[in-house]
């Protein structure tokens, strides 16, 4: 053991004294430190200005004067999705899927960003999230720092001497690879101090514990990797281009072979063409404003044989009312049909992307990062199935304030004079019907087991390395 | 009889088909100095390499202290000292973190004093001990590397060509020390192509050349080995 530490401490004292790798190490932490702290802030900030305009939103639809119930279905409502403790680390997809959605009757609107400071620069700084940086900049300085460690020593020969002081290849592999990971930790720290304070301010510690564990994985793998490759190679000019092309391949190419194969084997129809065919699918279904289209014929009648009437003015209730429900629900299904069928081509999607973790580590701690950190595309998709219900919740109420509390004769005549449109309204009381909202990601315990498939790659990397490095320690000339 | 510490028994080390060592066998007994003598790429590397297992012979065996380098290299390894011909140490580290270092992953722990009495018997100049590696001359180096396998208070040391680089009184002081060292019995086996340097010091002379063993000397009593009939033996294969 004793041994091994002396060869991990000489290390650490060469990158010391020849400033390079020191350097290296240097600049990623303070890169990754500057990243962590400016993405902290500014998802603190949105955290606060979201739950701000959320609640203002909601004051702002109860302070409504009296008012024509239908008139409140097109007033509409905003819900803002409050970003999740551990996406100061990883913004996932919220960084460009939206992050409000306006509500409103009859329409599902797309999601937009809140904020206003899309375009700051601080807002395009933080584009280099601490997670990016720690998946596709931290192995590159990892190269940087170890892919000479044995080389370096097979070039001045000191290797040899080594050998003859009685240190195996085991010691001295495993030194320099415990050397390796103590820069690779350097990089992790300030990710981990966030991570905590993500645990501080309400993430779940299994959950923060879990990220911690998945990252040192794959701290641990690329570590494996370039001294592997350095012990493999027997001049470092070797070493080093082998170790850049390879994560060329793993860090960049990959993730894009991926996503571009989930695109070509799963086609998402165009926006337009969507738009069209939800279009043709609503025009069946009637226009819910006008009582008196034919669609709602069978409606009419048998809600008339239901009371035992013969015309609408003679309902108990106003009919325009059950009209604007019933369509509601209708679109409400259809628009969910469609909904449902574009979420389930996003994340078939995202899932082929994401098989790639078998061939990239790179790819498997991004799809594990971002399930766990609770911003991945199931996240988002909950977000606006939440949205979704509340939106048909508090049209479908007010509409049923239209039927039971407004008179039909009293609504049929809204626009006949500024009297009987003033007659037409119903007590502001009823704009209590909205509920709040507030988005919160999935149980702790659920991101786990999402996100177990990409532990699971982790693990598999983690193993390929331990068989890589005993395959270099078998090989490694002297 | 005295205890044989090295042995090699028609040890063979082939090369890309080339045979470098071809059969060579001799034995050096304990608190003997052992020469092997011979002209560039004879093979003298190659020889003291297959004793600590960092070449591969191609045929016979070799042996340190009884133990066979074949099967038993770590043990061997951590009971011998070598100098390497050309001395390999850390450019970042001084004189004497390098022999602490080196120090350390052979298991010793040596004390600052010692390491700085060892630089003394070296004579290795007293302004250089704590001062980067990497402005040494070769022979300051050189006196280092020896300083360690000194250090290392092995039984057996190997040096390859331990003075080349050395100025003359420098020379003198090593085959001082080499003969002191014998005395208290440490064995040690050397190559060298330096015939006056290697009669000097050694009890026993083997001349190597083309891989073959052909010639031995040995010292009658106490008077060193004759040059001129080792020399004579030396030129007349290598011109
Ligand atoms: N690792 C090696 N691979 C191939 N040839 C080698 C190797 N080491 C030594 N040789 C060859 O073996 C011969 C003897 O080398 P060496 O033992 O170093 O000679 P010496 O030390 O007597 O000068 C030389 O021709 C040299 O080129
Ligand atoms: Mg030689």
């Amino acid at each position: 053991m004793s041994v091994i530490k002396q060869i991990m401490w000489d290390e650490w004292r060469y990158w010391q004294r020849t400033r390079l790798a020191i350097t290296v190490i240097i600049t990623g932490v303070v890169l990754i430190v500057a990243s962590v702290i400016v993405n902290a802030i500014g998802i603190q900030h949105a955290k606060h200005e979201r739950e701000h305009l959320q609640h203002a939103a909601e004051s702002r639809f109860a302070e409504q004067p009296d008012r024509h119930p239908h008139r409140m279905v097109h007033y509409g409502h905003y819900v803002f999705r409050t970003p999740s403790p551990l996406s100061i680390i990883e913004p996932g997809v919220d960084s460009f899927t939206g992050t409000s959605i306006f509500l409103e009757g009859h329409r599902q609107n797309t999601a937009m960003f809140a904020d206003q400071r899309q375009s700051s620069g601080l807002t395009r700084f933080s584009s280099l999230a601490p997670s990016f940086l720690v998946q596709v900049l931290a192995p590159l300085f990892i190269v940087l720092v170890g892919y000479a460690s044995i080389t370096r020593e097979k070039e001045a020969g000191t290797l040899n001497i080594m050998m003859t002081q009685g240190v195996s290849k085991r010691h001295v592999l495993t030194g320099k690879l415990f050397a390796l990971l103590g820069a690779g930790l350097l990089l992790l720290l300030p990710m981990i101090l966030a991570s905590l304070w993500a645990s501080f301010r309400g993430e779940s510690s299994l959950v923060t514990g879990s990220y911690i564990v998945g990252y040192l994985l794959y701290i641990l793998v690329w570590s494996g990797v370039v001294l592997g490759v350095s012990a493999l190679s027997h001049k470092s000019s070797a070493s080093f281009a082998g170790l850049i092309g390879l994560w060329v391949v793993l860090c960049i190419l990959v993730p894009r072979i991926g996503s571009s194969t989930a695109a070509a084997l799963e086609p998402s129809p165009g926006k337009l063409e969507a738009d069209f065919a939800v279009l043709e699918e609503l025009r069946k279904l009637g226009d819910g404003h006008n009582a008196s289209d034919p669609a709602f014929e069978q409606l009419k009648s048998n809600l008339l044989a239901q009371y035992g009437v013969e015309t609408v003015e003679e309902l108990p209730i106003n009919f325009r009312g059950t009209v604007a429900q019933y369509s509601e629900k209708k679109l409400t299904d259809v628009l969910n049909d469609f909904a449902e069928i574009r979420m389930q081509e996003e994340l078939s999607q995202a899932q082929i992307a994401r098989h790639f973790g078998w061939l990239s580590p790179a790819v498997a701690i991004r799809s594990f990062s971002m399930i766990v950190a609770g911003t991945s595309l199931e996240t988002h998709h909950r977000f606006l199935r939440e949205a979704e219900t509340l939106r048909f919740e508090f049209v479908q109420s007010l509409n049923k304030v239209h039927q039971d509390k407004l008179d039909y004769q009293v609504d049929m005549n809204r626009s006949k004079s500024a009297e009987t449109s003033k007659a037409a309204r119903v007590d502001a009381s009823n704009w209590s019907v909205l509920s709040s909202f507030s988005f919160v990601p999935e149980a702790g315990g659920v991101r786990l087991v999402q996100g177990g498939t990409y532990g699971v790659q982790l693990l598999f990397w983690f193993g390929v390395v331990v068989l890589f490095l005993n395959l270099a320690m078998r090989r490694m000339s002297e | 009889m005295r205890e044989e510490m090295v042995v090699a028994s028609s040890l063979s080390v082939t090369f890309e088909q080339h045979k470098v060592l071809d059969g060579v066998s001799f034995k050096v007994g304990e608190g003997e100095v052992f020469a092997l003598l011979g002209g560039n790429g004879a093979g003298k590397s190659t020889a003291l390499k297959s004793f600590l297992g960092t070449v591969t012979p191609s045929g016979g065996s070799a042996s340190v202290m009884g133990l066979s380098v074949a099967s038993q290299i770590d043990v061997i390894r951590q009971k011998v000292a070598y100098l390497p011909e050309s001395v390999m140490l850390y450019g970042h580290l001084t004189g004497v973190e390098n022999i602490e270092y080196f120090l350390s992953l052979a298991g010793i722990t040596s004390a600052k004093d010692k390491i700085e009495s060892a630089l003394k018997r070296v004579a290795l100049q007293q302004d250089a001990w704590y001062r980067s590696l990497s402005n040494y001359s070769k022979g300051m180096r050189q006196k280092t590397a020896i300083a360690l396998a000194l250090l290392r208070e092995a039984p057996v040391l190997f040096l390859d060509e331990p003075t080349s680089g050395l100025d003359p009184s420098a020379i003198d002081e090593f085959n001082q020390l080499i003969t002191t060292l014998a005395s208290e019995g440490s064995t040690i086996f050397m190559v060298s192509h330096d015939v006056y340097g290697a009669c000097q010091i050694a009890h026993r002379i083997g001349l190597l050349d083309k891989g073959k063993i052909v010639g031995m000397f040995e010292r009658e009593g106490d008077n060193p080995i004759d040059t001129e009939a080792v020399h004579a033996s030396f030129s007349k294969r290598n011109g």
